[in-house]
């Protein structure tokens, strides 16, 4: 029995582990039927490290930071959160507009009753029915640290950081694009980006691990983080890759990992949180995953670049097995993607017609 | 040529070779462990039945032989095709394709750089993920197994376990995997009909089913087999072989191959406002002269 066995055993005071443990084969699944019926887990693989293994999703409802209506509650109750289920259930309907990131959170607690609406005519973008349903949680934000929930003040090299980023996506919403770099990394189908801070698109995670490796299969934009775990160090420098160059550790059953090298993007919209629009190259990232039972796998990231903020923070995100079948479909983003083209030919074609007309280029 | 090919063909490991060696388990199971970063060296990606090498991709009938067309001329040798002896262990060594199949593989080669799906950076599918010039990892767990691939970030996951039939075609493919002794067999369904098996045009239909088979045939060393069945283009189901090799290097790992990035200006760059690649010139001195090329696109249609 290696020292991290001992470690769960003792923890959890229980023999169960040791039965599960014994009786682990190549052929045995992580959920399995006890005799009387009731859904266990094998909580370690055959080689003793805790079983982080399955399809796990990220579809929680709670918004990255704590709403100011919420701010003096870190929980809600279960009947408010009930009560919350069933406005977003009514406003959100599968005709309603699409709502990304905090947005059906928000919705749903400043407590309107129409079905939602972004209230532009914003031809072919996707209603409520293509995307995932999105569960409540009794936390009210993502950020667990500070205590107040909410990501702490910017430094004024950060207040001046985010002043400029604004204003770059503000002029790139009021011009035509000229060509393909002026979509964001998302419209372009690049790489998965780290931290995985996705929420109800795409946000399916397949993890598998061996002795030496965690690798994580990500559905957005289908890339692999491989984790080595064989306590070889961290470059001090390399070659920038978008996922970084990782090590992971086991701290008793919690994976650690710590990633530096990573190509951080100079712009990548859509629902990603602010903050995270901010972090910068040099970025060095500290997660933590925990399987807290066998349909929980609790996921932290902790950010610290004090150029930028006042302190360090940290998100927690509560992955759940994903529904359904369970099975991560494929995410070809870059093979059907007729959106880039069709909107550089749209800019096009306008700049012609306005020229045609003898006024200036929009 | 039929002889060197025949004794090419029975040189190649079997599977009954490699079953003689006994691989190092994953700890605590009783599976093979086939955990690492793999590479095939071979041709196969270049055209999976025997070729002579060639100038480069697209050519164009010279007086004496193919010369170099337009698009790779400017490469030189870095453009050239090698040579090889073929995969295909059954029929020849060629594909059996049937008759209006052979007539597209014709068609598909004579476009390869506007039809090659690897052009534009789609995901390859299986089997041609494996033997690209990109290594690709194996990340082996109890239940599925996750191979990585350098090209285009490409991955899939294989389940171990009963996993129902694939929620929807894809570019990778369905993916099932079961131990046959050392062996991982792979069955993979449900393939879109658009990749293709290499840079020679050679393709598939919707209805295909690849078996894999990955032995372990030393310590580092796999014997990759795919066994390709598509009743609506081939005669009969044909298989390919070859060895892949463990990649040594210390602190070897996959790196980004971003090749969407890459082919960003291939398909868009006549849609810019202001057109960016349009003209190059260089000059190969006294071997050569000063080499002018002049890009002009038009609409397609």
């Amino acid at each position: 029995m290696n020292r991290r066995l001992a470690e769960l055993v003792c923890s959890l005071g229980s023999v169960v582990i040791l039965i599960l443990y014994a009786g682990t084969s190549v052929n045995a699944q992580s959920v399995e039927e006890s005799p009387a019926g009731e859904e266990t887990w094998t909580a370690l693989t055959p080689w003793g490290d805790p079983n982080l293994q399955g399809t796990w999703a990220h579809d929680s409802a709670t918004p990255f930071e704590r709403p100011e209506l919420l701010a003096d509650r870190d929980t809600l109750t279960d009947e408010e959160v009930a009560a919350m289920e069933q406005r977003a259930a009514r406003i959100f309907d599968a005709g309603a507009d699409a709502a990304a990131g905090d947005r059906i959170y928000l919705e749903a607690l400043s407590g309107g009753t129409e079905r939602f609406s972004t209230g532009t005519d914003t031809a072919g973008t996707y209603n409520q029915f293509w995307l995932t349903d999105r569960w409540f949680e009794n936390r009210t934000s993502l950020v667990v640290d500070p205590a107040d929930g909410r990501v702490p003040p910017l430094t004024p090299v950060g207040e001046a950081r985010r002043s400029a980023l604004r204003a770059e996506l503000a002029a790139e919403l009021a011009t035509p694009p000229a060509g393909p770099e002026d979509f964001d990394d998302g419209l372009r189908c690049f790489g998965a980006r780290i931290p995985m801070s996705l929420r109800g698109y795409n946000a399916n995670y397949h993890f598998v691990q061996s002795p030496d490796y965690v690798a994580i299969h990500m559905e957005m934009m289908h890339d692999t983080r491989i984790i080595p775990l064989d306590g070889r160090p961290l470059p001090a420098a390399g070659l920038p890759q978008y996922l970084g160059d990782s090590r992971g550790r086991w701290e008793g059953d919690t994976l650690v990992v710590e990633t530096t090298n990573i190509a951080v993007p100079d712009r990548n919209t859509g629902p990603t949180p602010e903050p995270l629009l901010m972090l910068r190259d040099g970025l060095h990232l500290t997660e933590r995953f925990t399987r807290v039972d066998a349909d929980t796998l609790r996921y932290e990231f902790m950010i610290d670049d004090p150029q930028i903020w006042t302190r360090p923070w940290t998100a927690a995100f509560i992955m759940k097995p994903t529904p359904g079948t369970g099975m991560m479909y494929e995410f070809a983003c870059h093979e059907g993607n007729y959106a880039i083209g069709s909107a550089l030919r749209g800019a096009r074609a306008a700049e012609t017609e306005s020229a045609a007309a003898g006024g200036s280029p929009p | 040529m039929i002889a060197t090919l025949t004794a090419a063909l029975l040189l190649h490991p079997t599977a009954v070779d490699a079953q003689a060696f006994v691989a190092q388990r994953l700890e605590g199971t009783s599976m093979p462990d086939l955990n690492g970063i793999w590479q095939a060296l071979n041709t196969a990606h270049w055209d999976l039945e025997a070729h002579v090498a060639r100038p480069g991709l697209a050519t164009v009938p010279g007086p004496d032989g193919e010369l170099p067309a337009v698009p790779v001329l400017a490469l030189g040798a870095i453009a050239g095709v090698p040579g090889g002896s073929g995969v295909v262990m059954d029929n020849g060594g060629v594909i059996p394709y049937q008759d209006g199949a052979l007539a597209r593989r014709a068609e598909n080669r004579a476009h390869v750089l506007t039809r090659d799906p690897e052009v534009k950076c789609f995901l390859p599918g299986i089997p041609r993920a494996t033997y690209m010039p990109y290594p690709f990892q194996i990340i082996q767990g109890t239940d599925s197994i996750v191979m990585a691939y350098e090209f285009a970030s490409a991955g899939r996951i294989i389940y171990l376990e009963e996993a129902g039939p694939a929620p929807v075609p894809s570019w990778m493919g369905h993916a099932v995997g079961h131990w046959e002794g050392d062996t991982l067999v792979v069955e993979v369904t449900d393939q879109v009909a658009d990749t293709w098996f290499d840079r020679a045009g050679n393709f598939h239909g919707e209805a295909l089913k690849v078996t894999e088979r990955y032995t372990p045939s030393g310590p580092n060393h796999l014997l990759y087999e795919a066994t390709m069945d598509d009743p609506e283009v081939f005669t009969r189901p044909w298989t390919i072989s070859m060895p892949l090799y463990r990649r040594m290097e210390p602190d070897v790992k996959l790196y980004d191959f971003k090749c969407v990035q890459f082919v960003e200006e291939l398909l868009h760059g006549h849609q810019r406002r202001t057109p960016i690649v349009e003209q190059w010139e260089g000059d190969y001195g006294s071997r050569g002269a000063i080499l002018h090329m002049n890009l002009t696109r038009s609409p397609s249609e």
